[in-house]
């Protein structure tokens, strides 16, 4: 046999993923998009803790012949992000994260203002209005109810929907919900300034009532039994946050608490932003559809805004004018970007105005509302 | 459980019924909250007979002594009220505390 050196290396170039970019250049698109997200997480830090992930998983699932996306096989085994993607099959990425969630969550300004509940609610009009917007714009119904869940302005509850009923929208679904739940303080203080008078921007909210230990114990329990026997599809999200919350509150688990906030959640973060990004790929990634998304994404969110905004200032009236409107937006559940820019457009309109704990009651009820609707959307649409 | 193609009404009717859903289910938590709000707040400040109280019902106490009423008996106080009660006396009647001595103190 004879060796020869250029033979070699024309083999060697002719097997690599260069040559292979070359049969399908759209995976050098796809690879170019990777870098601009790459980018927006770090250089603009854009949710970057999900998006660096996100868009790093990108960039492995488009190159080519890695075999990172395999199933299995009976000679062959599975590729790593296959086995990764797995967690979002499942529901279990997404419900995991909502234990963090939890373990994050005071859920006491909410328990001594239930009122904010309906805010809450109110704030998920952008679902259905992006559904019914996602329908005329051509798409099936199941996706439909995906898309509109991005105006839950919560992504693990879009990704799990996403992943349930339109798999190979999952990758823009999820972009697009972190990406706006990321332009959150651009998207809402227009709409609030329009939507509302300097005057109800300026009312000051009454001191919320103390809250006891025990009502912050029974609170998770109550929430889970109730709402999962009356939605059972909700089941994967509100009960992981409400386990979370209990883990947090009744005072005996501080080291399960901790885990679940900090190290369990960082850790299931990387793999569901490492799923999420490797299904990205340019055969359903580089389409109109996408752009739809996106597009749907964004009045999905401003729909939102405005529901909770008009509940606000239906509240506002109701109540003789003890209610600030501006607490309403943040009835989308972005916990807790939402509240902080409450806060912020408060204070403009009237410095002396603490709107942070009276605007974290919607923000967190934003948070059970959107798992409500995605347990309902599930019930319709689910197979 | 839908089909497509979803009609107009049919599409309108879904949105609408998952708006008031998510409405119901938000306001019924908003009245267990009031529930659990209630049943808690009475069982903190009415101790079930039988059950481990939180803290001990008032009884008699000698207080934390003044220095000019160094035993104080308190019935249905507790010391914050009673040094509020002593000071009140104190200011109303021109005598300084250390020229007062309380003996007793009880709620009526």
């Amino acid at each position: 046999m004879q060796f020869s050196f250029i033979d070699a290396l024309g083999e060697i170039l002719a097997g690599s993923g260069f040559a292979a970019l070359a049969d399908d250049p759209r995976s050098l698109i796809m690879i170019l998009i990777s870098f601009v997200l790459l980018y927006l997480g770090i250089g603009k830090k854009f949710e970057p803790l999900l998006l660096i992930p996100i868009a790093f998983g990108m960039l492995l699932a488009n190159f080519p012949i890695t075999g990172l996306l395999n199933a299995p096989t009976a000679t062959s085994s599975p590729g790593m992000l296959w086995v990764f993607y797995q967690g979002v099959e499942h529901a279990i990425y997404p419900s995991i994260i909502f234990l963090g969630i939890g373990a994050m969550t005071d859920f006491g300004p909410l328990i001594a203002r239930p009122s904010s509940l309906l805010l809450g609610a109110a704030a998920q009009l952008g679902i259905f209005a992006a559904f019914l917007l996602a329908l005329a714009l051509g798409f099936p119904g199941a996706v439909a109810a995906a898309i509109g869940i991005i105006g839950g302005a919560d992504g693990p509850t879009a990704i799990l929907v996403a992943s349930r009923l339109a798999r190979d929208y999952l990758p823009a679904i999820a972009i697009a919900a972190y990406s706006y739940m990321a332009l959150i303080p651009m998207i809402q203080p227009p709409l609030m300034r329009l939507l509302t008078t300097k005057a109800e921007r300026e009312i000051k909210m009454e001191q919320l009532r103390p809250v006891s230990k025990t009502e912050k114990i029974v609170f998770p329990i109550a929430v889970a039994t109730v709402v999962i026997l009356l939605i059972p599809d909700t089941a994967p999200l509100i009960g992981m946050l409400m386990l979370g919350n209990l883990l947090r509150e009744c005072g005996v688990t501080e080291r399960l608490s901790d885990t679940a906030q900090n190290a369990l959640c960082n850790i299931v973060t990387i793999f569901l932003g490492l799923s999420v990004g490797c299904k990205a790929v340019a055969s359903t990634f580089l389409t109109w559809d996408t752009i739809k998304i996106i597009i749907l994404g964004l009045i999905a969110f401003m729909f939102s805004t405005i529901g909770g905004l008009i509940f606000g200032k239906i509240m506002c009236k109701l109540t003789g004018g003890k209610v600030n409107p501006l607490i309403g937006s943040a009835g989308v559940s972005a916990v807790p970007m939402a509240a902080r820019v409450s806060q912020v457009e408060g204070q403009k309109a009237n410095p002396a105005n603490f709107l942070l704990m009276h605007a974290m009651g919607p923000n967190v009820a934003g948070v059970i509302g959107s798992a409500v609707a995605a347990g309902f959307m599930l019930k319709v649409f689910g197979a | 459980m839908v089909h497509d193609p979803l009609s107009l009404l049919d599409a309108l009717v879904v949105a609408l019924s998952g708006f008031v859903i998510v409405f119901l289910m938000l306001a019924l938590l908003w009245g267990i909250i009031l529930v659990i709000s209630r049943v808690v707040s009475g069982v903190e400040h009415h101790p079930i007979p039988g059950m481990a109280a939180p803290a001990p019902a008032p009884a008699p106490v000698r207080a934390a002594a003044p220095a000019a009423a160094p035993q104080v008996v308190l019935e249905g106080i507790d010391e914050t009220q009673a040094a509020c009660v002593m000071a009140i006396v104190s200011h109303e009647t021109g005598i300084p505390l250390d020229q007062l001595v309380f003996k007793s103190i009880k709620a009526v």
